[in-house]
């Protein structure tokens, strides 16, 4: 995997070096192994590259024979030898072995529609010299970023909107719209981003640069046409589908590792991983101090199952607070829960042991609808059909009972789900997550929620929603929604690529392979949530192999969660977040009402904010600071100030689990 | 020693309830206008987990043991309706007061 970045003059001005230099500097982290530029007096391209395939030549920008196409490539193409050998039949000729030279050749030969043919996470720019113009696309799912912004009909884009804002030519500045969306859904939707004029390239869709014009294309459109019932073979395909999705994505010439949470779905992939790795699999996971939080009984009957040799990051006390600096520098959004920010520790060790290739769990809840609010959704929606009944919104207690266990809950508590919405809302599936991100906003500035004036983000996703979306069933477009919201610009970026990419570790997520996406999207509703059992093909499919252990495979999922508020404040919080709270500091920025923030810091200090109601404007308030001083200018970044973790703190217990 | 139990009338229950609704329910809205009859709930003051957090603080603050039947709109839907029930409960159960 690698980082990219570009710039593309409408007038031939030229592309300065140095320029596209300090582009790839920003984004180093991306790709320690190489780095190549590309400049002429209309294009330049830059590439920091990680080596994975053909480790001596895969080196970027490549070219075809005559110079005319560039390519700089984030990605895997894992499909490439398939398509190499199509593209030789038909007398193109490789110098390398590497999928960079194949996208070169499957753009001469099928020009856009090459993307129709590629399985695989990518994010690419293409140089047609002839045409002078600039192609850039990104993956189905958007497993890898590519952002991009236009000024005077010149062309900015890369991997990381860093490398755009370190060019000077780039403004750097806050979109409030963005940030209103991020405490709505988690994170802005794409094409917005919180930097004003900054546009994240939507998952699924290509642009073309020409004559200082950009016009952008979708490509891939998630589709749900549900059976009516499920194929008698259903079982036989998904077995194919999973091998075929786990064995691909193990191609690499370095070794190969797996994230082990410890639930059904990441076991699945490091058991077939096991399987078909020519080399002994390594396998990496977070544990939590925090009992309540720890998975680690499950991680390590796994890891012993499947023989790997098996490396913890614990987590313990302070150890977010002191990453959440270098977090928020990668993530380069303001985020809502501290999550992240184990999974930043853990991208750390897994290069400490020299590992640049993972195998993730990500995509299976969204793919065969493991998320607790399905299962809410459809409870929901049950009530609101039977607003009589004593017991239906009763199922609600058991789906969270973790939330103050013992405490009473009554029919008040359960009206929350029950009327949020009603069904026909196109939303109905999510209007309880997004109005409770929302109870954020309470804390905005009077002067920062003037400057929305009327701006509604669930009006805006309403009116973007396919045109087939009122024709599939509730959980298909509960499914769409959790995809598109949440998954590409949230858990498969702040969570995904940028921290694993941040310690130059590439992920890989076998459930998003499309052909298994569209397998799992085409089967009817019930295979994947069996009234109220998450993900049950895949549970039946897992019994049956016994590849994964059995307590695995009956468990509940367990949704990963991080410390928020104690994170922070369990004893004196850190001198930077005492300093990013002063009411001063959050006047200078001017979003949040300090008076508001001072309320909330009271309730921290005094182990009163449990709610999710104050967890989340505690993160989000203080990744929007920390945000706001890393991009937006004076004073100095925090960051650099407080020390890299990954340093700080080299415990990663190891041992051979199977021993 | 007082009768603190003869304290919690209505005015007074509503009085303690509210300064904890404003305290910790809309601390970072200070001009929201909070009327006694006004909506607790569904007008944005108190959320889901907010409820569980409302319940323990009237078992603490007024000593009384709240049923899952009880947690109901129309005994705790406003400041008004929680005075009125916590009044009657204690009135009618052997309440004390915190």
């Amino acid at each position: 995997m690698c980082g990219i970045a570009g710039i593309a003059r409408r007038r031939p001005e030229g592309v300065a070096a140095a320029l596209l230099e300090r582009m790839a500097d920003a984004i180093r982290h991306r790709g320690p192994d190489g780095f190549g530029l590309h400049a002429d007096a209309r294009v330049g391209l830059s590439n920091v590259r990680l080596s994975v395939i053909d480790l001596a030549r895969g080196a970027q920008p490549m070219t075809n024979e005559d110079g005319t196409v560039f390519i700089v490539y984030n990605g895997e193409i894992f499909n490439h030898l398939a398509l190499r050998g199509e593209l030789e039949a038909r007398g193109h000729l490789f110098r390398t072995r590497s999928d960079t030279e194949v996208l070169v050749h499957a753009y001469e030969q099928w020009g856009e529609r090459m993307l129709e043919r590629l399985n695989g996470q990518f994010a690419f720019a293409i140089y047609d010299r002839r045409a002078g113009s600039v192609f850039l696309a990104r993956d189905r799912f958007g497993i890898l970023p590519l952002y991009y912004t236009e000024r005077d009909g010149d062309l900015y884009f890369a991997s990381e909107a860093k490398a755009l804002l370190v060019t000077g030519e780039v403004e750097r500045a806050l979109d409030p719209q963005g940030l209103d969306e991020v405490f709505t859904f988690w994170a802005a939707r794409p094409p917005r981003t919180p930097f004003r004029r900054v546009c994240a390239l939507e998952p699924g869709c290509c642009a073309r640069w020409q004559d200082g014009r950009l016009t952008v294309r979708r490509y891939y459109a998630l589709d749900y046409a549900e059976a009516a019932a499920e194929p008698a073979d259903a079982l036989d395909a998904l077995d194919e589908l999973l091998r075929s999705a786990v064995r691909l994505r193990l191609q690499a010439d370095v070794p190969v590792g797996g994230y082990l949470s410890g639930g059904i779905d990441s076991s699945i992939v490091c058991a077939l991983a096991a399987v078909g790795s020519p080399h002994a699999l390594r396998t990496f996971s977070v544990t939590f101090e925090d009992p309540t939080l720890d998975e680690s009984a499950y991680q390590r009957a796994v890891a012993a199952e499947v023989r790997s040799r098996h490396a913890v990051r614990r987590i313990g006390r302070g150890d977010i607070a002191r990453v959440f600096p270098h977090v928020i520098r990668h993530t380069e959004t303001p985020l809502v829960r501290t999550a992240p920010a184990p999974l930043y520790l853990l991208s750390g060790i897994v290069q400490e042991h020299g590992i640049k290739v993972v195998l993730t769990g990500e995509g299976s809840d969204e793919v065969f609808l493991g998320y607790d609010l399905f299962k809410e959704a459809i409870i929901r929606l049950l009530c609101w059909q039977r607003p009589t009944s004593r017991w239906l919104p009763r199922l609600l207690d058991g789906l969270y009972p973790g939330i103050a266990p013992g405490a009473g809950k009554g029919a008040f508590w359960r009206s929350y789900f029950t009327t949020a919405g009603a069904p026909d809302d196109p939303l109905f599936s999510h209007l309880p997550r997004f109005q409770l991100t929302a109870r954020i906003k309470d804390f905005y500035s009077t002067e920062f929620r003037a400057g929305l004036g009327a701006f509604d983000p669930l009006a805006e996703l309403r009116a973007s929603l396919p045109a087939g979306f009122g024709a599939w069933s509730l959980l298909a477009r509960a499914a769409y929604l959790e995809i598109t919201t949440l998954l590409s610009s949230y858990l498969l970026s702040s969570q995904g690529d940028r921290m694993a990419m941040a310690h130059g570790v590439e992920a890989r997520v076998p459930y998003l392979d499309h052909r298994l996406f569209e397998f799992a999207a085409a089967l009817p509703a019930r295979s994947k949530l069996r009234g109220l059992r998450e993900k049950d093909i895949l549970r039946r499919w897992g019994g049956g192999t016994g590849l994964v252990p059995p307590a695995v495979t009956r468990r509940r999922k367990q949704p990963y969660r991080a410390p928020d508020v104690p994170a922070f404040f369990d004893g004196r919080p850190p001198e930077y977040v005492e300093e990013l709270l002063e009411p001063a500091s959050l006047a200078r920025t001017g979003i949040f009402n300090p008076q508001a923030v001072a309320g909330l810091v009271r309730r921290c200090r005094a182990g009163r904010a449990e709610g999710f109601r104050e967890s989340q404007a505690l993160v989000a308030i203080l990744s929007t600071e920390l945000w706001h001083r890393e991009f937006l200018g004076a004073p100095e970044p925090i960051r650099a100030r407080v020390a890299a973790t990954a340093r700080v703190r080299p415990a990663a217990a190891e041992a051979p689990a199977a021993a | 020693m007082r009768d603190e139990t003869r304290d919690l009338t209505p005015a007074v229950i509503a009085d303690r309830t509210r300064a904890y609704v404003r305290d910790n329910f809309l601390y970072m809205r200070p001009d929201w206008p909070l009327k006694d009859e006004d909506p607790l709930f569904g007008g944005g003051v108190i959320d889901s987990i907010g409820v569980i957090e409302l319940v323990g603080f009237l078992q603490r603050e007024f000593g009384c043991t709240l049923e899952e039947e009880e947690i109901t709109e129309r005994n705790l839907g406003s400041i008004a309706a929680i005075a009125r029930f916590v009044s009657a409960k204690c009135n009618g159960g052997g309440v004390r007061a915190a």
